[in-house]
């Protein structure tokens, strides 16, 4: 059974000139002891989904309108009281942001923060959950993990930061946890340090991870499966080598071909033509449409097609483009 | 004759001392943000340079523009020394936020005529008017784009906008720090193009930095990678990627993770970017290098790499 199944998920946002619907009918399963990859680019909702999960919005005008989000053994955290999706937090699913400066408070010292996380959800000592503290520091490979203990979270690189983050969030070993471009602001060579160490927590833990990204080289790198989203809507899902290595739905052929590595020095790259459209009021049909190289008049009718499997595709590799064949040419 | 080139360039600021320090008269620390770096860029060439967050990449190229002083060294522009106005208007410099260097206020077209006018006085409003839409075409945006403010381009086109701008002088070397780093992929791609376009197309040299391998390995002729305020590795391009000689230069590379591969193919390297504060005698990415070893802490001079190159590694170049 699934760890997580998300239903037809739908959040709005307020904005000054509309409700913007950031995630309109999304669903997908994350397994136990996976990772699971979203991909898209910025205001695609992929940020918005994964925040959902936990209600997580930062006092931005959001709220979900439909849809279940059920965890397993837990139920739907779409339809709990928040006083009772405060105790799911940490505990059952943990979120990493993208900057950990803003999830670490300035002004406590690492260890008592990671030590606060336990002795709120636990029945243990201060002496107790310190000690614990320090073993989560050893766990995520923090280098002299008695100082750091000691240390403010300024006086850490960002790296360390990072690390300190991810120890708190497996801080009361969550079966979840939702990690939002948890190494976009890193540099490479730790973006390296970071993805490797999630994938170990995930391999000796069992934990599953969703991760949040635009870089499809990360999701590469250690996801298993993955989802990309365009315009709130998720247009092609499977297994990350048979997504990337064989792309069905046009934006993701798009998304590849536009990244430079994939042709030679000597041609032009292929960038994706016009923008991304408005989420208050989305154009009919698919989304993508306006964009698509590929696009014929019955692409711009009614619903935004679902996701579907194709004849001869990998089982469990489905996309949301109506065509039948979709010509190599642009890829 | 290299058409800009450092010379033993240096860079250093003062580190803040607290009260403790200045009760226990401890002495000013300096911290090195290029240290002695000599570079050459070749007319007609795009130069890349790489290195992660902190190693001087940015900082050179502040300096290479004039946008900040050096504080030892030279940088000659055609073997002669350039003094402000005169090289504001060869040497341009595009920023990696287009919105951070545009003003909100104005429409794009009032803006870049502004340019225009300060380096061409003599040139008439109408004539204006005209160079500033030859630009415009120039970086493939509409003419109605001159009556929009910044607020109402996407991304891709504010940055359009402020290549158009680093244009408006008829600049011969366009430095462009981080120019596609805020911006989505499929949108990075049509930028890069451009610049691609008009280094091949009219001749302009390029100094592009980045921290993104991919991206400087598809644009760039050259590259050189810096590792704490120091040029590590200079190489052709094609080499660099299919042999990069530096210990640096691997670990960087192999860290990208790539699209088509699953796992990373080597082993991590270890710590981050130390404080640039200690000064280290020998080898500064000693304290990382897998490979190090006693003879790395002595100084480590540039090396002659192959034909064209250059590599601050006694490991990278067999003994003579």
């Amino acid at each position: 059974m699934s760890l997580l199944s998300i239903r037809d998920l739908r959040t709005e946002f307020q904005s000054p000139s509309g409700i913007a619907r950031a995630v309109d009918g999304v669903s997908f399963d994350v397994e136990p002891g996976e990772i699971f990859g979203i991909v898209g680019e910025s205001g695609c909702g992929k940020s918005a989904t994964c925040r959902s999960i936990l209600r997580l919005f930062g006092g931005a005008a959001a709220r979900i309108a439909g849809g279940q989000i059920l965890l397993d053994g837990v139920g739907d955290l779409a339809a709990m009281p928040e006083r009772q999706l405060a105790q799911v937090r940490g505990r059952d699913a943990a979120f990493i942001f993208q900057d950990p400066l803003t999830a670490l408070n300035p002004t406590m010292k690492v260890g008592k923060q990671i030590a606060e996380v336990i002795l709120r959800h636990r029945k243990v000592g201060r002496a107790e959950a310190r000690a614990a503290a320090l073993q989560l520091l050893r766990d995520v490979q923090v280098t002299s993990p008695e100082r750091r203990l000691e240390a403010y979270p300024h006086e850490l690189s960002g790296g360390l930061r990072q690390r300190v983050v991810i120890a708190m969030a497996l801080a009361l070993r969550p079966r979840l946890i939702i990690a939002d471009e948890p190494t976009t602001a890193l540099d490479v060579t730790v973006q390296d340090q970071i993805l490797r160490l999630l994938k170990e927590r995930r391999d000796s833990l069992g934990t599953s991870i969703i991760l949040i990204t635009h870089d499809l080289g990360v999701v590469s790198q250690i996801c298993d499966r993955m989802a990309v989203m365009y315009a709130g809507r998720l247009v092609e899902t499977g297994r990350v080598r048979e997504v990337l290595d064989a792309p069905s739905h046009p934006y993701t052929r798009a998304l590849l071909a536009a990244l430079p590595g994939q042709v030679g020095r000597d041609r032009a790259l292929t960038p994706i033509e016009g923008a991304p459209p408005s989420l208050i009021a989305p154009p009919p049909g698919c989304r993508f449409a306006p964009r698509c190289a590929h696009a014929v008049a019955r692409c711009t009718l009614g619903d935004p097609p679902p996701l579907a499997p194709r004849a001869g595709a990998a089982p469990g590799h489905l996309d949301a483009c109506i065509l039948d064949e979709v010509s190599d040419a642009a890829a | 004759m290299p058409q800009l080139e450092f010379r033993q360039v240096e860079r250093r600021f003062p580190v803040k001392r607290d009260l403790g320090d200045v009760l226990a008269r401890r002495g000013r620390v300096w911290l090195h943000a290029v240290r002695g770096v000599d570079l050459a860029v070749r007319r007609g060439e795009i130069l890349g340079i790489v290195g992660e967050s902190g190693c001087g990449k940015s900082t050179l190229a502040r300096i290479g523009v004039g946008l900040q002083p050096a504080d030892g060294g030279a940088v000659l522009f055609d073997g002669r020394p350039l003094d402000g106005p005169d090289r504001a208007g060869r040497l341009q410099m595009v920023f990696q936020d287009p919105y951070s260097s545009l003003n909100p206020r104005m429409t794009i077209g009032a803006q870049l005529a502004e340019v225009v006018a300060h380096y061409q006085p003599q040139l008439s409003r109408a004539a204006r008017g005209a160079r500033v839409q030859e630009i415009l075409a120039e970086v493939g945006l509409v003419p109605e784009t001159a009556l929009k403010f910044p607020h109402a381009l996407s991304g891709g086109q504010r940055q359009r906008v402020s290549i158009a701008r680093a244009l408006c002088p008829g600049p011969e070397i366009l430095v462009a720090d981080e120019p596609v780093s805020a911006l989505d992929a499929s949108v990075q791609a049509q930028i890069i193009n451009l610049l691609k376009r008009l280094n091949r197309d009219k001749g302009l040299t390029i100094v592009f930095i980045s921290h993104d391998m991919n991206v400087v390995r598809y644009l760039c002729d050259r590259v050189a990678v810096m590792y704490l305020g120091e040029i590590v590795e200079l190489q052709d391009s094609a080499a660099l990627f299919a042999a990069a000689a530096h210990p640096y230069t691997r670990a960087l590379i192999a860290a990208v993770p790539d699209v088509r591969r699953s796992q990373p193919m080597a082993e991590p390297i270890s710590g981050e970017i130390p404080d640039p504060f200690a000064v280290l005698p020998g080898c500064r990415f000693a304290p990382r290098c897998p490979l190090a070893e006693a003879a790395c802490q002595a100084p480590q001079p540039m090396r002659v790499l192959g034909q064209d190159g250059l590599v601050r590694c006694w490991k990278a170049v067999p003994a003579a």
